[in-house]
Order: C-alpha cells, then sequence, then structure tokens
C-alpha cells in the first residue's frame, strides 16, 4: 500500500476533529511534516518507505483523536474529578430508585397471566420501553446541569481570593441568622393565634373562622409540643450567633431537630388537625412536603457533621 | 496504601513536559518549520515526539506567541514559526526563571552543606 496514502487518511482524520478554519492549512502542514519523517526514517533504515514504516510513524505520533486533542486549546472541565465518583453515585442511585419503584409499581398490579400482555415478559418489556429508558432522564439531567454550571463557571472571571463561604464553609452569616430568626417568629405568630381566632378574629368572615378551627384532640395533645421544639430551634439559633460557626456539636443538635420535627410532623399528619376537611386536608398535604424537605435537611446536615480528625496508629 | 511505581521514562517524560515550552521558545528566535525543529532539539539532546511538537507549535501561535508564514525555500511550502513580540518577552521571563529554578535545585540536589 502506497505510504503516502496511509498518511493523507490519518490528517485527514485528524483534521475532520478540529475547526473548519483551520483544517486545510493544518493537514498540508501536517501532511508535510508527515511525510520529512517518513522520509527521514526510511534513509536511516537505508530503504524506501513502505506501508509498514508509515504505519509505525503514525503508532508513535498517535491516534487521530488524540493529535487533534493536542492542536485543540485546552476546554473547560465538565465534572471536575474530585467530583466524578459522587456523580457516578448519584446518576446510577437516581437511576436504580426509578428501575426499583417502577419495577414494584408494574408487577404489583394483578394482571391475567393468560390475557394479551400479562405474562411477566410482556410486562418486563413494556417496562423497559417506559420506565427502563425512560430513567435515563436523571443521568441525562445531571449532564445538562453540569454543563450549564461548567459554562457559567468558565465565564466568571476569577477573583483574587475565594469567598469566606467556600474557603470556611462552616461559618455563618450572623445578619442572615438574625434576620431568618426574626422570620421565624414573626411566621410563627399567626400560628400561634390560630387556636385563638374565635376570639379576636371576630371581625373576620364566619367560614374563615371556622375554616381554621382546629380539632381539639390535636390542640390538646398534638399541638403542643411545636412550642418545645420552637423554643429549641430559637436555642439553636442562639448558639449558632454565639460561636458564628457550625460547629458538630450545634450540627448534631440540629440533626436531631430535624428527626424531632419529622416525628412531630408525622404524628400531626396521621390525624385531623382542622375540623374543615378542605382546610384540613391542605394543611396536612403542605406538612407532609414540609416533612419531605426536613428529611433532605436532615441528609445534608448529617453528611456535613464533619468527623473528629484522628491521629494515625503508630 | 502502596500504589504501582511508573517506570523511570515516565518521570523523565513529565521532566520535559515542564521545560518543553521554554526549550521550543528557545529555537524559536530564528526561524524553523516544525521539522527542521525537532532536529534542532534533538541534536542538542532534546528529543521531542513529533507528535507533541508539532500541534504545540498550533497551540503556541494561536496564544499569539509565535508568528508564522508559509516560506518556499527550494522545496515543498512550509510553515515557518518564531517568536512574537509576546513570545520574546515571555521567553525572557521563562529564561530568567528557569535559571533561578536550575540553581534551586542544584542546591537540593547537592544535599545539605556541611
Amino acid at each position: 500500500m502506497n505510504p503516502e496514502a496511509i498518511i493523507d487518511t490519518y490528517v485527514t482524520d485528524v483534521v475532520r476533529r478540529l475547526p473548519r478554519k483551520q483544517r486545510a492549512d493544518v493537514a498540508f502542514e501536517l501532511r508535510s511534516l508527515l511525510g520529512e519523517e517518513l522520509q527521514d526514517r526510511a534513509e536511516s533504515a537505508d530503504r524506501p518507505a513502505d506501508a509498514a514504516m508509515a504505519m509505525d510513524l503514525l503508532a508513535a505520533f498517535g491516534t487521530p483523536i488524540d493529535v487533534a486533542d493536542r492542536y485543540r486549546p485546552a476546554g473547560f472541565t465538565i465534572i471536575r474529578p474530585a467530583d466524578a465518583p459522587g456523580f457516578a453515585r448519584v446518576s446510577l442511585i437516581g437511576v436504580a430508585l426509578q428501575w426499583l419503584v417502577s419495577l414494584v409499581a408494574v408487577y404489583s398490579v394483578p394482571m391475567d397471566a393468560a390475557a394479551p400482555g400479562g405474562d411477566w415478559l410482556s410486562r418486563l418489556g413494556g417496562w423497559w420501553l417506559t420506565w427502563g429508558l425512560g430513567s435515563f432522564w436523571w443521568p441525562g439531567f445531571l449532564v445538562s446541569a453540569s454543563i450549564i454550571a461548567a459554562l457559567v463557571s468558565a465565564r466568571r472571571v476569577p477573583k483574587d481570593r475565594a469567598p469566606v463561604a467556600i474557603l470556611d464553609r462552616d461559618r455563618v452569616n450572623r445578619p442572615l441568622i438574625v434576620l431568618y430568626m426574626a422570620l421565624a417568629a414573626v411566621g410563627s405568630a399567626p400560628l400561634i393565634a390560630i387556636p385563638s381566632i374565635a376570639s379576636w378574629g371576630s371581625a373576620l368572615p364566619q367560614p374563615v373562622v371556622q375554616a381554621f378551627e382546629l380539632d381539639a384532640e390535636f390542640l390538646a395533645y398534638r399541638a403542643p409540643w411545636a412550642l418545645l421544639l420552637w423554643a429549641a430551634a430559637l436555642g439553636l439559633g442562639i448558639a449558632l450567633l454565639v460561636a458564628g460557626r457550625w460547629t458538630r456539636p450545634i450540627r448534631i443538635a440540629s440533626a436531631v431537630g430535624d428527626v424531632a420535627w419529622i416525628a412531630l410532623l408525622a404524628w400531626w399528619v396521621s390525624g385531623p388537625i382542622f375540623v374543615a376537611p378542605l382546610a384540613d386536608d391542605t394543611t396536612r398535604g403542605i406538612l407532609v412536603l414540609l416533612a419531605i424537605g426536613l428529611v433532605f435537611d436532615f441528609v445534608f446536615t448529617v453528611r456535613r457533621i464533619a468527623k473528629p480528625i484522628a491521629a494515625p496508629v503508630i | 496504601m502502596v500504589t504501582d511505581v511508573p517506570p523511570l521514562a515516565k518521570y523523565e517524560q513529565d521532566l520535559r513536559k515542564g521545560v518543553l515550552v521554554l526549550a521550543v521558545l528557545s529555537q524559536l528566535r530564528t526561524a524553523q518549520y516544525g521539522y527542521s525543529l525537532r532536529q534542532a532539539l534533538a541534536e542538542q539532546g532534546m528529543p521531542i515526539e513529533e507528535g507533541t511538537l508539532y500541534p504545540l507549535l498550533r497551540r503556541l501561535e494561536a496564544q499569539g506567541l509565535l508568528d508564522s508564514e508559509w516560506k518556499v525555500d527550494g522545496g515543498p511550502p512550509r510553515r515557518y514559526y518564531t517568536l512574537s513580540d509576546p513570545g520574546a518577552e515571555l521567553y525572557r521571563e521563562l529564561h530568567e526563571s528557569w535559571g533561578s529554578l536550575a540553581s534551586v535545585m542544584d542546591t537540593l540536589l547537592e544535599g545539605p552543606r556541611s
């Protein structure tokens, strides 16, 4: 085989991976340089250049995709090496969870195995074409989000110093904590006032007063615990203000607080909260969402509880 | 935890990578094309793989450190590269840095003076 033809094919393969405006120029130069390299090898070997010699030269030069990479300026990183294992874990767990839940859902529906599409294999086929393949939206979504984050990060002008929140992630913004506590106090006031709405809300329309009438059992037994947890949260806020940072005990206390709130909310939604069914259903729905949010907060908090740095065993 | 130790060639390659740009810039004070530059470097004891050198010239040119032009000099057309003004400035600075680094390394490698 003609060695020049091999080089031409190789060069074409390299430059097709380069920006269009660069291709002709790089192709001409690269072919010329490889030709001279081949000639050099032929003279050293004291024989005419042949296909094997050209292949040896190209093998040393690198694969077309590697060479094209070298011609291109350094790109930007979509997923950093330090984030790669976590990214892979979150992607795979997300897909596995969707598969697990959807498979259970598909096979838990009773169907006549003799009916068309009712046998286990047909169900599996149906599942694969819907949830099975559809679950891959999750890694795709993560990759898309990573690309957007990488593009934003690449455009950002690097600062002389990284922000304090990145260098010291446990440090808290005290004014923000004060604002948060003030908002929590303001927000909790109407909730505390609801039980006595009949006495202070005489000016309100009667349907409104009736809608906010609390269940007697809830008010007597399940509701008061919220005051205890609010007091604990206030204490936690004060501890944060004093320490100025999330310490290990404060994070543990926060995680315990999350668990306590989740348990209390679960207790609350186990029975009626308002007498009016519509208000009751709406409130319980909101509380379930709140509990889900607290579960996430609990997971993040636990993950951030720093273990003390242990001395090595000597 | 003990991981496999890469061969000596890998460490040597890493060492060379660190001085690659300086070596190339040093030879482009006069115009050279890719093949002649590689030959010049190899003859002076700095062989650089062609698959590394030729793309590097293009990247340095894209960064504005090299100027280039096609020339016909009794053979096929060749693209000749030479230092641009920013490239010459960078070369001076890297040259100074290299002097100081080499001096530090000499001291480190010779060990503490008794």
